[in-house]
């Protein structure tokens, strides 16, 4: 169960290493053109090299089958039931669905999740361009800055962050107290149900490593020639960003966007760990995210029923979100014939 | 383990990692897993305590694992799910009901026949706290009360003097005047505390449970929170968005109010943590004497799964009677159930004393009673009243909602 409920979101992910393992495997049997027909048969060999290919992805496919696929069947199954995890799970058809549209806290908890995804998604991206932008010039002392900027990611996930940053968003802490130089003394940012997912937003905008390392790779593959002739013809910095540089590293925006809206979708720790004084989650469930209210049904209230037809009603609205938005880079993604 | 497994795949993954663990090995040596909740400060007594117990029992094995509170029972319900709860572990009254409906929990009446487990020697007929439906499920290793914790310093400035016997009246009427002299809040607000609130029901003849629902109606809740939407907004209960974060500290501690009700074996916490000199006063009450207290407790019971039922017992007893380990653990647990460790602890410091006095003066003063009943998912009413309590006193719910969501939840929490 445990596994069905992290795992939920991960369809996406694993879809992806199936299909990379599967475009792996082609060329080594089938796909190659046959050449002279040589002293062993062809469709011999190409069995053999199928099994050695099977034989090095058996980890993989056993832990997909064993640890992913088979708690999502088994989650698919508790959807439909009432299952407390102690007595037999009780078929009750579509009424765990039923319940959680009618559910108020329900609904905040998907008002709250769509809200992060709406503001922190774009907002981290815009950091981690900027910042990669920045970092794409040859200044002196650009390798450190890459590594001090990127050091937030890689201990980002971590709960002792979580910790420091409850602690400088509390009530007389460094956030509170730079307000009130500027004369806004309303207090910390965690005891307050309206601002404390903005605490939430800062620190996934913080974490803006991954996507910057990403867009800086894809701003190094912008050709130099089109910076030169545009300079030639005149072109302010702004106009090659937004006609050159922009349309350039677009298929790379692309994977940032996807990435980051999956990732934004899932958060749990921080705000599980940021909002656990008294109630977990947040003063008057002011970071109860998505996953969080799932985590208090199925681990609290002891509802794995309705946890997991949660999960599938995560996994469901990431799918359509995934789609919408392959959908839409026909309309601005950039692909450069014949990539260079 | 066979019926849990049976009917869940998911469950597999959890009973096959838990297999290995809790057998004897063949020299005769068994080992124990137990586990209970609480801070670095009574880890450091509980392990004293299990060093003495490996000495006298050397053919028994102690493994111990503790979380906070709220962690303790989230891994222990998947534990206990999987078929794997800890042979030992410690438990309270919340919770009684709810895993023996569950089948978790040891019927230890068996092992106190078969001298195990002795079930003489209690304090205050505290023997008969663990009994559900005749089974004995748990046995009380300590006893404790709400009490008012007041930071002495305000009160004594304020000129405010709590008796046994005053009223909420009288209650309010010093929190207000705290607030006007001392600048302080008065209370931390007691509106979110369910063993509060049931007291205050039981001084009018009810209780907030009954032994399948709940003891009271939306009115009588509608009326507690809207005089406490009040007073938070007046400033005599302390403002929570300042109390929230403070925590885990306490809003006395933090100095953000002038007294909070909680369990009395806690009030050792605040001495450590806050400056002040810290007190117990009485329960207010509604017609001057009854004040709807009991004993509560928390328990050591055994899992009806373990494999060694009688050196479970005999750990448990070890753990009840022990006059050694009622010295090490002093009033960690609440002061001690029986009286050979009641005995064994004369506390020296000054908030120990005033346990010992608190809690001798609710047995003399005879205002105690028998505790109400707790039913399966009451755990989860104590969440949501707390929560729901939260949100009505940071004015993010009007009351009315607060009182209409409460009673939607524990339904659910208490039908299912």
């Amino acid at each position: 169960m445990d596994a069905a409920v992290t795992s939920a979101p991960t369809p996406v992910p694993v879809t992806r290493t199936a299909g990379e393992a599967a475009s792996a495997d082609s060329p080594a049997g089938g796909g190659r053109p046959p050449r002279a027909a040589g002293r062993t048969p062809r469709p011999h060999r190409a069995r053999r090299e199928n099994l050695a290919g099977y034989l090095f992805m058996s980890p993989w496919i056993a832990g997909f089958l064993l640890l992913t696929a088979g708690p999502m069947v088994a989650s698919l199954y508790f959807a439909f039931t009432d299952y407390n995890l102690f007595d037999a799970p009780k078929w009750i058809g579509l009424d765990n669905f039923t319940e959680m549209f009618g559910d108020p806290r329900w609904r905040t908890s998907v008002e709250i999740t769509g809200w992060y995804v709406v503001i922190g998604t774009p907002l981290k991206l815009a950091a981690a361009l900027g910042v990669a932008l920045l970092l794409n010039q040859s200044r002196r002392g650009q390798g450190f800055y890459r590594a001090a900027f990127y050091a937030p990611s890689l201990i980002g996930a971590s709960v002792s962050i979580a910790i420091v940053w409850r602690a400088i968003f509390s009530d007389g802490a460094a956030v509170d107290r730079a307000q009130r130089v500027f004369g806004l003394d309303a207090g910390g940012w965690i005891g307050d149900p309206d601002r404390i997912i903005y605490a939430l937003v800062a620190l996934t905008v913080w974490q803006f490593g991954a996507p910057m390392v990403i867009f800086l790779a894809g701003l190094k593959q912008v050709p130099r020639e089109l910076y030169e002739a545009a300079q030639v013809d005149g072109a302010s910095p702004w106009r090659r960003f937004w006609h050159i540089t922009l349309p350039m590293i677009s298929p790379v925006l692309f994977f940032n966007v996807l990435l980051e809206t999956i990732h934004s979708f899932q958060i749990f720790g921080s705000a599980y760990i940021i909002g656990s004084q008294g109630n977990a989650c947040g003063p008057a469930d002011g970071t109860l995210v998505y996953t969080c209210y799932l985590y208090i049904q199925g681990f609290e209230n002891s509802r794995m029923g309705l946890a997991s037809a949660m999960a599938w009603m995560l996994l469901l609205a990431v799918g359509l979100v995934t789609a919408v938005l392959f959908w839409s880079q026909r309309r601005w993604v950039h692909y450069e014939e014949g990539a260079r | 383990m066979l019926k849990v497994a049976g009917g869940s795949l998911a469950a597999l993954g959890l009973t096959a990692a838990g297999c290995g663990t809790g057998s004897g090995s063949g020299d005769g040596t068994v080992t124990l897993r137990y586990s209970w909740w609480g801070s670095e400060d009574r880890a450091k007594r509980i392990n004293q305590s299990i060093a003495l117990f490996e000495k006298k029992f050397p053919k028994i094995k102690i493994k111990t694992d503790f979380q906070p509170y709220a962690d303790f029972w989230k891994k222990f319900n998947t534990q206990a799910s999987g078929g794997n709860a800890p042979d030992v572990f410690q438990n309270a009254i919340g919770f009684l009901r709810k895993y023996d409906a569950k089948n978790v929990l040891l019927d230890l009446r068996e092992q106190a026949g078969a001298g195990n487990l002795r079930l003489d020697g209690f304090r205050a007929g505290l023997e008969k706290f663990g009994e559900v439906d005749g089974k004995l499920l748990g046995v009380p290793v300590g006893s404790n009360s709400m009490a008012l914790v007041v930071d002495q310093a305000v009160f004594t400035k304020a000129g405010v003097s709590p008796k046994p016997g005053w009223t909420w009246d009288e209650y309010h009427e010093a929190l207000a005047r705290i607030r006007q002299t001392q600048g302080r809040a008065g209370d931390a607000g007691p509106y979110g505390i369910m063993y509060l609130y049931d007291l205050y029901l039981r001084q009018q003849g009810k209780a907030f449970f009954t032994t399948s629902g709940l003891g009271f109606t939306e009115a009588d809740l509608t009326d507690w929170w809207t005089k406490a939407a009040a007073r938070v907004k007046s400033g005599v209960y302390a403002d929570p968005k300042k109390t929230i974060p403070a925590k885990p500290k306490s809003a006395v501690t933090a100095e953000l109010a002038g007294c909070e009700f909680t369990w009395d074996n806690f009030a050792v916490r605040y001495t450590a943590e806050g400056k002040s000199r810290y007190g117990l006063a009485p329960i207010p009450t509604t017609d001057g004497r009854k004040t709807g207290q009991y004993l509560g407790s928390l328990m050591l019971s055994a899992s009806k799964r373990t494999e060694h039922p009688k050196e479970a017992a005999q750990f448990i007893d070890f753990m009840v009677h022990d006059p050694e380990v009622g010295k090490i653990m002093g009033y960690d647990r609440g002061v001690p159930a029986t009286e050979a460790q009641y005995q064994a602890y004369v506390p020296t410091d000054e908030v120990g004393k005033q346990i010992a006095a608190y809690e001798k003066q609710l047995v003399e003063s005879r205002v105690l009673e028998p505790i109400t009943p707790h039913p399966a998912g009451a755990d989860v009413c104590e969440a949501a009243f707390m929560r729901l309590a939260e949100e009505m006193s940071l004015g993010e719910r009007p009351v009315a909602d607060a009182v209409k969501q409460y009673f939607t939840e524990a339904k659910t929490a208490l039908s299912s």
